[in-house]
């Protein structure tokens, strides 16, 4: 079993995928308790949709090299116009997000339609190409990261204040507005460091299912966090691994991509059975208070 | 005619309020001074929620003025404690009792700092003060509706606020937690704390509060209780809302 685990990651492209992995797994983690806590899913969602013409853009002028840049601007404007849209006009929120997402994809469309020889690195960028991952790629996740655990360990608690209590961490001072800002931004560049490796499709999962599965597993803000990151981790790892054992061996080819997804989803069935049973116990023994 | 305004805590000057542009209150003249408790009583609707949230800054005083604390609503947020309605907070969130009540004093603690062994015993003193000190691990959602408004109530003492602000503190709270409520409150316009308090409760106001502000769009009175809560002034404040009895008083249908 610790063979299956550690032997395939010998190979250098494979140690590249499983590094890039395992940042993105414990990064989106941890930042998928935010999305969790501030009910932003859907925002996450639309921001992987709404990178899509940036990456089209990004590609048709510098190829592969500029899928990131791209994705980059068109995240960090759409994160932007939304907390501008959001805290200005009296649009629901997600109605200003189903618009922005909208408008953006299918400008991407637009662009995608007028190429013919896209598809294949389209591909790519929906579902992901982790094993083709560059030391730069690595690099670009690793700043993100960085940048992630300094805003969360400067700004935590003004986060955690806005999200809980929103007017009351307005009456006490603090600009909601920009706090907004700051967290949409950290979601969009998590995004945008993903999409190299998981694709836009499969993005969502990776901030979403270990947080959730967190949550379901303690009730405390800094278990959750880092159980979520742990279990990003642990996904990230598996997934791979079940992934390369998959083709290698069984001659089975597994998109690694959603093999990491489909572990993460695997552990918050677990949880939630387990929840259940805990529950059905606990009905069942004599209280003892 | 109105008190002074050198010695009040929070003085409203002829101050009309709008919110979202429409004109929510108009012409609220009166004071709190430091150490009294005045209640802002009136109708749904009667603009009672914008004239706090204009207290706090949040929403803009379009004629007129309001000073807390000898400055704008805006720069003496740090001193005001607001306590919004325990109804309107997710009870889902992952949060412990302790941690909320903590959330009192993130404004003295700084940016990057941790809390101090001073800012924990604030807020077990303000935990202990509404009665609550034995629910501190617990997960704020799993508290009772009156006790959660005692545990928001615990933060904005945390913050040793110099006026405190609570929005419907006794919606749907029980009479435990009401006099937890009450008790804790007096404790800090004890000290000289400024409260105000908004409420549909008009025999809590009147046993409760020095001055009572009886508003519905406008101001109708503000004054002694015995003043203001009189059968003719509410009459003329909820309108078509007051019940008659008789000769001998009214209900108030909302």
């Amino acid at each position: 079993m610790t063979g299956l685990l550690i032997d395939p990651f010998g190979a250098p492209y494979l140690a590249r995928a499983l590094v890039e992995a395992l940042i993105l797994g414990a990064l989106c983690g941890a930042i998928g308790v935010y999305v969790l806590v501030r009910r932003l899913a859907f925002l996450t969602d639309a921001i992987t949709h709404t990178v899509f013409p940036g990456v089209v853009i990004g590609f048709l002028v510098s190829g592969q090299a500029g899928i990131v840049p791209g994705a980059l601007v068109c995240a960090v404007l759409a994160a932007g116009l939304f907390t501008l849209i959001a805290s200005t006009t009296r649009v629901s929120d997600d109605a200003t997000l189903a618009v922005l997402l909208t408008s953006f994809f299918a400008v991407g469309v637009v662009l995608v339609s007028r190429q013919r020889s896209y598809t294949a690195d389209l591909t790519a960028f929906l579902f992901g190409h982790v094993l083709t991952i560059d030391r730069d790629d690595i690099l670009v996740t690793a700043a993100v990261a960085v940048l992630a655990v300094l805003v969360l360990l400067v700004l935590g608690r003004p986060l955690l204040a806005g999200a809980f209590d929103r007017e009351w961490a307005r009456a006490s001072g603090y600009r909601i507005t920009l706090l907004d800002l700051v967290g949409n931004m950290l979601i969009a560049l998590v995004v945008v460091a993903s999409v190299q490796a998981v694709g836009t499709v499969l993005v969502i999962a990776m901030l979403v299912v270990p947080a959730a599965t967190a949550r379901l597993i303690s009730d405390r803000l800094p278990v959750i966090v880092a159980v979520s990151a742990g279990l990003g981790l642990l996904g990230a790892w598996l997934g791979l691994a079940a992934s390369y054992s998959a083709s290698i061996d069984h001659g089975v080819r597994l998109a690694a991509g959603a093999t990491i997804v489909l572990v993460l989803v695997a552990g918050y069935a677990l949880a939630l059975l387990g929840r259940g049973l805990h529950r059905a116990l606990v009905r069942r023994m004599p209280v003892a208070r | 005619m109105p008190p002074p305004v050198s010695d009040a805590a929070i003085a409203f000057i002829h101050a009309s309020v709008a919110y979202d542009r429409f004109p929510a209150v108009e012409q609220v003249h009166g004071t709190v001074r430091p150490g009294e408790i005045v209640a802002l009583v009136g109708p749904n609707g009667a603009g009672k929620s914008s004239l706090i949230k204009a207290v706090l800054g949040l929403v803009p005083v379009v004629e007129g003025s309001i000073v807390v604390l000898g400055r704008t609503p805006a720069q003496a947020r740090r001193q005001v404690a607001y306590v919004p309605q325990a109804d309107t907070l997710d009870p889902d969130f992952p949060i412990s009792v302790a941690q909320v009540v903590l959330m009192g004093r993130y404004r003295r603690i700084g940016w990057l700092r941790s809390p101090g062994r001073a800012d924990r015993a604030a807020a077990e003193a303000a935990l202990a003060a509404v009665g609550l000190e034995h629910r501190a691990r617990d997960r704020f959602g799993l508290l009772s509706g009156g006790q959660r408004q005692r545990v928001l109530l615990a933060r904005a003492i945390a913050s040793e606020p110099a006026a405190l602000v609570l929005d419907e503190p006794f919606n749907g709270v029980d009479a435990v937690s009401q006099e937890a409520l009450l008790s804790a409150v007096r404790d800090l316009t004890a000290r000289g704390a400024a409260v105000i308090i908004s409420t549909h409760d008009l025999t809590l106001a009147q046993s409760t509060c020095d001055r009572v502000c009886l508003l519905n769009r406008r101001q109708f009175a503000f004054g002694p209780p015995a003043d203001v809560l009189t059968p003719s002034l509410l009459r003329q404040a909820y309108g078509g809302a007051a019940l008659e009895l008789g000769d001998h008083g009214l209900i108030l249908t909302r």
